[in-house]
């Protein structure tokens, strides 16, 4: 009996060097699929490898999760005892509630984070595009797509910035719009200023520009982001065109004071400032933030607002993970209805092969009779088969129960004699000791 | 019959508040639908009253009040369908929904006399009615602007940082609106002068020989003139732009809405047709 399975490791349960020594994404994706494909594990199978996890997704019997985990280990030629700890396996349903989690952004290290679902798409159309998918994986991660996209429409969970660079950007964008023609003027050249500027670059900003009480510190910021430098004694000249300030100097005393600020809003007349201050201790006197169009903002605001956000994540969970209940379930109907057709074209064929044999052994009485007699009688057999079947097809394929599933089958099989597969083959292999650890 | 868009007009305003408060795009698409709904009645109603009488139904402070309402839900659907922004539909539903009670309450429409039966004066009234509905829409722009303003300026982001736009957006969303509505007051005003002074020295009617700019209602038009010329000269000339621009586009508008009732009900001689 075929069965969808996943094996893999994640955050959740590996440490981060294992994590790296586990990454199918690092050779490509096709030849990670193409070294599993000629395992001859399955006929369908995605690998999704990111920072965080390594995972297939695969379609195969029994033995399928075992011969996936030895496919980690000889791939990234690790012995296996060091996996064995830390890969997981889910199977049936479970696989498929385990995707669309991953797919919702509910498995990852910041809960809710967007980029998952565009990683999970691009590894399955990795698979999809060389052929190694068909109807299970296919409706599985096409499920998970659409739950993906429910859950980031019908919930907050991807809602309001996680970090501190986000949040401001995200402020940013709520005071200006677009920054693609802001100026940004940053004051310091340490370790902050440097990550809050590679983050303003990503956003495409017009100019960066950079002072710091060195200027060879700040020749050298602006070289790495694109900027200019200018010296400390210019403060005033870029502080009155500039839309962003980014204080995050080393400064005891407050560098840009009440006054210095004030001089500088006059011949900005409306034009909103937004100066965001990560500097401990404090750049910018507090009393800044009540001049009219300024808009302060400290390294305490900015986490409060990504505390704020991530309380607001967490309490959107609930809801996330009902729809995820909502379309396992649904996936999971489909799974039970697919489970049974095996066994109904078994049992469809068995019938055949006994009404062709049945008619060949009456050949010699149905010789004398005339054409049009013999199709009669071809097509009554036919038809009497097909009404045999119709009630018993239907039954099973409404079975939903798993344990019922398995009982039907296996009837069938035994009193039909079904003998393509082995009714009790699953029982003495589950048993085995499986390197896998079960959870 | 009047009651069909005041429902619909009313269920609107109810579906925008959900959809505001609840963010849920269905809602929000169903919001839009209601609105469409109203102003599809409204517009029926329009044209059974443009049979009745055998003219466009602006005559009288209601029939303007009831054109007004369905001149800025065309506006503010045309907004909407155009940027895919629905949070400003809130106020403007609400503000539609409240003045439709009073074509709601009157459906009498008037006749024409025949001193307004001139294209001149449709114009007058179209022109000043559209005016009027710009600056509705920039007037809840305004006010949106300086709620997400002071939010953020307080460090308090919350249900405003949400929902709304950028200032920047909002600020020049503003602009754009004042400058077609001040284009359209300012055709009005000069129509209605060029009509007053032909019809009134063939005219004897006490309503025609009243239109001066000491009227109440001219007069306090001619206010609204100024300050939104003031409002444009000052965005371009002098930087006043945001939190400026918001508030008076807000305060402007409370000026052309009295002017709009009360004036035109209670005080004025020359507008009471």
């Amino acid at each position: 009996m075929t069965r969808l399975f996943t094996v893999g490791l994640s955050h959740r349960t590996a440490p981060v060097e294992l994590r790296e020594s586990v990454d199918f994404s690092r050779g490509g994706a096709g030849e990670a699929l193409a070294a599993l494909a000629s395992r001859g594990i399955s006929k369908e199978m995605v690998v999704l490898s990111t920072c965080n996890r390594a995972e297939v997704y695969a379609v195969a019997g029994p033995e399928g999760p075992d011969a996936v985990a030895r496919f980690f280990a000889e791939y990234h030629e690790l012995p296996l005892a060091r996996l064995t700890d830390h890969l997981y396996v889910r199977r049936g349903e479970e696989a498929a509630r385990h995707l669309f989690r991953v797919a919702a952004g509910l498995d990852s290290l910041v809960v809710g984070e967007p980029q998952i679902l565009g990683q999970v798409k691009t590894a399955y159309s990795a698979a999809s595009d060389r052929g190694y998918t068909s109807s299970t994986i296919n409706r599985l991660f096409h499920t998970a797509f659409g739950v993906g996209k429910r859950v980031r429409r019908e919930t907050g969970l991807s809602e309001g910035a996680v970090s501190v660079s986000y949040a401001a950007i995200a402020l940013a964008r709520k005071i200006f719009g677009d920054l693609t023609g802001l100026n940004v003027l940053i004051l310091g050249a340490g370790g902050m200023a440097k990550l809050t500027g590679t983050h303003l670059k990503a956003q495409q900003v017009r100019q960066i520009t950079i002072a710091s009480r060195t200027l060879a510190a700040a020749d050298r910021l602006a070289r790495q982001l694109d900027g200019q430098a200018v010296a400390w004694t210019d403060l005033t000249a870029v502080l009155s065109t500039a839309d962003i300030v980014i204080t995050a100097t080393g400064a005891v005393e407050p560098v840009l004071t009440r006054a210095s600020v004030a001089e500088v809003m006059r011949p900005r007349r409306q034009r909103p400032l937004f100066i965001i201050d990560i500097a401990v201790p404090r750049d910018v006197e507090p009393s800044v933030g009540d001049l009219g169009q300024v808009f302060l903002y400290n390294i305490d605001d900015l986490q409060g607002i990504v505390k704020e956000n991530l309380t607001r994540r967490s309490s959107e969970l609930e809801r996330a993970e009902a729809i995820v209940g909502e379309e396992v379930a649904k996936f999971s109907a489909w799974l039970h209805s697919r489970e049974v057709i095996p066994t109904v074209v078994a049992l469809r064929d068995r019938f055949e092969a006994i009404r062709q044999s049945e008619l060949a052994r009456l050949e010699p009485k149905l010789a004398g009779l005339p054409p049009e007699a013999r199709a009669r009688v071809d097509e009554i057999t036919q038809l009497l088969v097909q009404k045999l079947l119709l009630t018993p097809t239907e039954q099973l394929k409404a079975v939903r129960e798993e344990t019922l599933i398995s009982a039907y089958t296996d009837a069938l099989n035994r009193l039909f004699g079904l003998g393509a597969e082995e009714p009790s083959a699953e029982a003495p292999r589950r048993a085995r000791v499986s390197p896998i650890r079960r959870d | 019959m009047h009651l069909i868009p005041l429902v619909l007009y009313g269920c609107a305003a109810g579906t925008y508040m959900a959809h505001f408060a609840g963010r849920d795009r269905s809602i929000g698409r169903l919001a839009t639908a209601l609105l469409g709904a109203a102003v599809l009645a409204h517009t029926f109603i329009i044209g059974m009253q443009t049979v009745q009488v055998g003219h466009a139904p602006l005559v009288g402070t209601t029939a303007a009040v009831s054109a007004f309402v369905w001149l800025l839900g065309l506006a503010y659907l045309y907004v909407e369908l155009t940027t895919d922004e629905r949070a400003m539909g809130v106020l403007v539903t609400i503000m539609l929904a409240v003045l439709y009670i009073i074509p709601a309450l009157d459906p009498q429409v008037t006749s024409r006399p025949d001193v307004l039966r001139s294209p001149l004066f449709t114009v007058h009234v179209l022109a000043m009615l559209f005016a009027y509905a710009s600056f509705a829409l920039a007037c809840v722009l305004g006010v949106t602007y300086v709620l997400l303003f002071n939010e953020i300026k307080a460090k308090h982001l919350g249900f405003f940082y949400a929902r709304l736009p950028s200032l920047q957006v909002l600020d020049v969303m503003n602009g754009r609106v004042v400058t077609i509505g001040w284009i359209f007051l300012t055709i009005g005003i000069a129509v209605g002068g060029i009509w007053a002074t032909q019809v009134q020295g063939s005219s004897s009617d006490p309503r025609v020989q009243a239109m001066s700019p000491v009227d109440p209602k001219i007069l306090v038009a001619l206010v609204s003139w100024a300050v939104y010329s003031f409002a444009l000269f000052a965005r371009r000339a002098i930087g006043w732009t945001g939190r400026r621009a918001a508030w008076l586009s807000a305060l402007a508008f409370v000026i052309v809405l009295l002017n709009f009732v009360p004036v035109g009900y209670f005080l004025t001689k020359s507008h009471n047709f």
